[in-house]
């Protein structure tokens, strides 16, 4: 699953520490995600989208 | 955050591993001088040779309550992940083994060795599963 974290993490000046600290995840979390080889959960996606205020769907796309 | 997300579950682990393996050193050391001294038979030593499990199971259910507790889903999937590899690698190493003393008359591998095994195949599993998110 491909993602936009990256960029809208960057838009706002977090890094993923930042970012991990919002989402009271770890780093490692906030890495896996964004690199692909993590896919989160339906209620960590539903906060990342939250903070981002922007929609799942938005942040997250099945195209390979 | 990071660092008080990864840590308070794992420090509640720690601190109950801690007791569980001081009760162990305790009860087996308690259980075996009982044993060389005293010689108990029949329900008695059932009882008593019973004793040094307890805090076994007690690690085991410890490892599971730490799985319960820990709030970062990437940690807990590494986890659970691991756990299932290291139970397919102890089952399959201990059937192999099973096989090598019925028919070949390999040494008897006794029953309380397969938890350390399993525990040295969790530790490969946990750092295996591991790289495959850093």
């Amino acid at each position: 699953m491909n993602n936009r974290l990256r960029v809208l993490r960057a838009e706002r000046a977090w890094s993923q520490a930042d970012l991990a600290e919002r989402l009271e995840v770890s780093r490692q979390s906030v890495n896996a995600i964004e690199t692909g080889k993590y896919d989160p959960s339906l209620p960590l996606a539903f906060r990342l989208a939250r903070l981002f205020e922007t929609t799942i769907e938005a942040i997250f796309t099945d195209e390979k | 955050m990071e660092r008080e997300i990864e840590d308070s579950a794992l420090s509640r682990y720690k601190k109950r591993m801690f007791i569980l393996v001081v009760v162990l050193a305790l009860l087996s050391q308690l259980v075996f001088w009982e044993f060389i001294r005293h010689h108990p038979t029949g329900v008695l030593a059932y009882l008593l040779a019973v004793l040094p499990a307890l805090p076994f199971i007690g690690i085991m259910a410890t490892y599971a309550l730490y799985i319960a507790e820990l709030r970062d889903e990437l940690v807990r999937t590494v986890v659970k992940t691991s756990l299932l590899w290291s139970i397919v690698a102890t089952l399959s190493a201990t059937t192999l083994w099973g096989f090598l003393e019925l028919l070949a008359n390999a040494p008897h591998l006794q029953p309380l060795l397969v938890l350390p095994i399993f525990g040295i195949f969790l530790g490969i599993a946990t750092a295996l599963v591991n790289r495959r998110y850093e």
